[in-house]
Order: C-alpha cells, then sequence, then structure tokens
C-alpha cells in the first residue's frame, strides 16, 4: 500500500499507464438518477440494484466505502485515490450498474438507460473529467433495439463515450437479428459494444443454465456461459459479416473458456460450414479483428504456468485486455491478480490492446495515429 | 524482536482492534474476547489491508443442507475477496497449511517502558487491570 505511484507506474505499465476496462460509478442516491427521469417513470424508479443474488459476504471492497460518506464508488476523489492514483490508470473505462434490462416494461427500461447516460455525461464524464481519465459506455434497453439505435444516436460524437453497453441477461442470444438496429448504430458512429455480466435470470432474462442455480457462487461462476451463448451466436450468425465494423467487448465474462470453445467451434464448424455459409472462415479467425476479453474476475489455477499456456492458447497478446472491477468485491489488484508476464505480453495486455480497440491516444501524445481498428502486427 | 506498545488494554476492548506500524509494516491488533492477537495487515492473496476487514463468526463444516454458526468474533474476513482468516493463528479456513497471513506476538504487560524480554507466562495478564499495556512483538 505504501509504494509510492511512481514505481506502481512503472511495475505496472511500463512508463504509459495502465487502462482499466471495467471500472463502476455509482450515483451517490437514487435521486440523482431520479432527477433525470421524466414523469411517469421518475415516480416508478426505486432504488438502484437489482435486489436478486445478492453476493452474501459483501459487494463491494470494503475498504473503497468513501470517506465521504455514501456508497462505494460514488465519490470520485476517492475513487482517484484508491484506483487512479494507487496503480497509475491512465484511462478507466466506465460500466454504471443500471439493470434496466431486466425490465418487462421495454419504455421503463429506455427511460432508465437514458437517465444513467445523462448523469452519467453530466458527473464522470465532464465535471469530474478535466483530465479524461474517464471514458463512458452508453447504457441500452435491449429489449427494444430500436430504442436503443436511437439512444446510440443522442450521444454520437460525444469525446468520452467509448461504447455501448448492455448487461449478459438476455431472452435471445445476442446474434440474432432482433439487435441488428443496435449493432449498426454502434459500427454507425464508432463504438464499441460490451456484454457485462447481470441480469441474468432475473426479471424477464432467461439463466444460462438449467434453471436457476441455488447459491450465489453457483450463479457467479456460471455467469460465464451465458458469455460462451453469446459469443457462439454473434458468431454462427454472421453478425461481423453483416457489420465489418462492429467490435464487442466481452467484460468480467471470463477468459479462460475462451480457447477450448472455439476449438469446439471451429471443429464444429468444419462440417456444419454448409448450415451458416456466411461464416467464411474458421469462426475463432474473426477475434482478433471483432472481439475483446476484459481480465476479471482472472482464473487463477494453483499453478501459474498453466494460466501462462491459457494465455498464449487465448491470443492473449491480442484480444485481452486488464480491468479490475473496481471496487467490486472480486477486484482484481493491478500489481497482484497476473503471474509475471513478459513485458511486451504485459504491456499489450494493461494498456496496448485496450488503446487500440477504444481509439485512445498513449498520454502526453496527441492521438493523432488512433483510432487504430485493426490490429497494428496485421496491417 | 522489536516491541511496540500498542495502547493500554481499555483502549481495545473485546471485539476491537487497532491498526498499527510497527517495524515498517502495517500490522492489525485485536482482542478477541479478552486475548490480544495481530496479524500482517496484508492479505497473502492480491494483498489488500486485510486487517480492515470484518471480524464475523463462520459457518462450521457441516453436512450438505445443515448450518453452524460458531467462532463469532474469531475470524477476519477480507475486505476485498472475502477469504476468512483465523485471528488466533493467522491461518486461512479454506487452507490452513498454505495460505495464511503472518501472525505476531503479543503479549499485556503492566509497565510500558519493560527492556528485558517479556516473561511469557504474562501473555494471558488478566485483562481486568485496566491500566495494562498491549506490548506488540515483531
Ligand atoms: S486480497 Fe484478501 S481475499 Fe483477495
Amino acid at each position: 500500500m505504501a509504494v509510492a505511484t511512481q514505481e506502481v507506474r512503472e511495475k505496472t505499465s511500463g512508463h504509459t499507464g495502465i487502462v482499466d476496462c471495467d471500472v463502476h460509478p455509482y450515483p451517490a442516491h437514487a435521486d440523482e438518477i431520479r432527477q433525470y427521469l421524466p414523469m411517469p417513470w421518475r415516480d416508478r424508479f426505486g432504488s438502484v440494484g437489482r435486489g436478486f443474488y445478492g453476493n452474501p459476504v459483501h459487494g463491494s471492497r470494503l475498504d473503497s466505502t468513501p470517506p465521504s460518506g455514501g456508497p462505494a464508488g460514488s465519490d470520485p476523489a476517492f475513487m482517484r485515490q484508491q484506483l487512479i492514483d494507487e496503480f497509475g490508470v491512465a484511462y478507466a473505462i466506465l460500466l454504471p450498474r443500471t439493470f434496466c434490462n431486466l425490465q418487462p416494461d421495454p419504455d421503463f427500461g429506455t427511460a432508465v438507460a437514458a437517465a444513467f447516460n445523462d448523469w452519467l455525461a453530466d458527473t464522470w464524464l465532464s465535471r469530474f473529467n478535466p483530465d479524461g481519465v474517464f471514458k463512458g459506455s452508453i447504457t441500452v434497453n435491449i429489449q427494444d433495439p430500436p430504442a436503443a439505435a436511437k439512444e446510440i444516436e443522442r450521444w454520437a460524437g460525444h469525446p468520452h463515450f467509448v461504447q455501448v453497453m448492455t448487461d449478459s441477461g438476455a431472452r435471445v442470444p445476442l446474434g440474432q437479428r432482433q439487435y441488428y438496429p443496435i449493432y449498426e448504430a454502434c459500427a454507425r458512429h464508432g463504438f464499441r459494444f460490451a456484454v457485462h455480466p447481470g441480469t441474468d435470470g432475473m426479471g424477464i432474462n432467461h439463466q444460462a443454465t438449467p434453471g436457476y442455480p441455488t447459491h450465489y457462487i453457483e450463479w457467479h461462476t456460471c455467469l460465464s456461459l451465458a458469455f460462451q451463448a453469446h459469443l457462439v451466436s454473434l458468431l454462427t450468425e454472421g453478425v461481423f459479416e453483416r457489420f465489418p465494423e462492429l467490435g464487442v467487448t466481452l467484460t468480467e465474462g471470463g477468459v479462460a473458456w475462451l480457447a477450448p470453445l472455439m476449438w469446439r467451434l471451429d471443429t464444429e464448424w468444419k462440417a456444419l460450414r454448409s448450415e451458416v455459409p456466411w461464416v467464411t472462415k474458421l469462426p475463432s479467425a474473426y477475434l482478433r479483428d471483432h472481439v475483446r476479453l476484459s481480465s476479471q474476475p482472472l482464473e487463477s489455477p494453483d499453478n501459474t504456468r498453466d494460466l501462462l499456456q491459457v494465455l498464449e492458447m487465448m491470443d492473449a497478446k491480442h484480444i485481452l485486455m486488464f480491468a479490475s472491477d473496481y471496487p467490486h468485491w472480486d477486484f482484481d489488484s493491478p500489481t497482484h491478480a497476473f503471474p509475471k508476464l513478459p513485458a511486451d505480453l504485459h504491456e499489450r495486455i494493461f494498456a496496448i490492446n485496450a488503446r487500440q480497440w477504444y481509439g485512445l491516444p498513449a498520454p502526453g501524445t496527441d492521438g493523432a495515429s488512433m483510432p487504430e481498428t485493426l490490429d497494428p502486427d496485421r496491417r | 524482536m522489536g516491541r511496540h506498545v500498542v495502547g493500554r488494554v481499555s483502549e481495545v476492548p473485546p471485539g476491537g482492534r487497532r491498526i498499527v506500524d510497527a517495524a515498517g509494516r502495517s500490522i492489525g491488533v485485536f482482542n478477541v474476547k479478552g486475548t490480544f492477537y495481530a496479524l500482517r495487515n496484508s492479505c497473502p492473496h492480491q494483498a489488500a489491508p486485510l486487517c480492515l476487514g470484518a471480524i464475523k463468526g463462520m459457518t462450521l463444516p457441516s453436512r450438505p443442507g445443515e448450518y453452524h454458526w460458531g467462532r463469532e468474533g474469531e475470524i477476519l474476513r477480507c475486505p476485498w475477496h472475502g477469504w476468512e482468516f483465523d485471528i488466533t493463528t493467522g491461518r486461512s479456513i479454506f487452507n490452513p497449511h498454505k495460505t495464511r497471513v503472518k501472525a505476531y506476538e503479543v503479549t499485556v504487560e503492566s509497565d510500558q517502558a519493560q527492556d528485558e524480554e517479556p516473561d511469557e507466562s504474562v501473555e494471558t495478564f488478566d485483562v481486568t487491570v485496566e491500566d495494562g499495556f498491549i506490548i506488540l512483538h515483531t
């Protein structure tokens, strides 16, 4: 804890500062969101939370509660102290937790998403953001894709929104065609599309297990199942053929499953390609151009060599991006979550991959060469 | 062996704790039902400030479907990922042999200026002697 910031900065990311791809800002009070909601929704907005499958121990790091009061993640000065300055974070990608797509009423869900976007834009992306360290995610309500596309339009050209986000909780897999207005809007306006766990099995959404697991530990472990299903759907439905500019960020969905799942899908494709003729190459061959995974919660086998092999197998060098999940309970420390990595791999995972993905200039540069859509190794 | 005066017994009541800097380290001193223990304030997992965690009991090993709550006040739960540690030994609950945090000796003595090696027998000094000093040995 007492290590000087500069030393941490060098240890974590060379000299450029890390990019943390999963950080959660919270309103200090539900009224901060309510003020952006028109009637009749204002009266219907209850609390900020999902109220189901709560962590039985604690949901956020106990030491992340700001001394100023208010919930974890609600005080920008304290977040800067505990995350940005402590670890030398150059950019924090913010993903608010709205849980809007568990709502059965699509109009209410859309209104909640818009209110959070207004709140984020007015606070963390402007007032709290003089140095531009915070980059935002536009929340959309995926049960009404045309409305979601309109919400994306509303923020086109904003200097600090870098992606659109949804919870992984859904009624059908994300490759299916009803979602295409969202992907079309993302591609048109240069936003990545992020999927983050949440609302799985809640409200109107299916749970990606055979029914409801009993415990939080089961539900939380199995969150990666939905991500696997969504990814297989996106690849086989030909979403990346239809939207060549689309990039999907799989946030907090797990890491170690990717390589074996792709082996399986590639094998299936060799025999079943004729069923999905628009998939014109091995499904795994779409990943570098179109998919990134964020690292937290990183699987941690006892033998760290096992993890290094997994990283190699999954092409982490090109598609893995560091995330801490601050301030949540399963926070991955930039200095302790990973085993020692080769320097170039470390720099890619902790900084370069995300900077390229989101078109963020290296700190101290003017960013003239950004954004880089495709991997530089391949151009 | 360093010898650090943590405070008076009356200042750290049962169930309480005090975090001190001693020998260049942050160390948490705990009063568990009248006996003092000390643990390094750094979690062996990802180096969280362990001693800021919740002081709890734990669900004891049990048959499926049964819950037995016990050891109230003896278990420290890490403020980050929630790993449980036995305050009295520094050993983790899930792997007591391999995963542990450094524990330090604590004694209660009547005189904070005492220079010689403390007598082991004073470790369980009667804490009703309100003016005793909590001494941390590093
Ligand atoms: S840092 Fe203590 S449980 Fe992870």
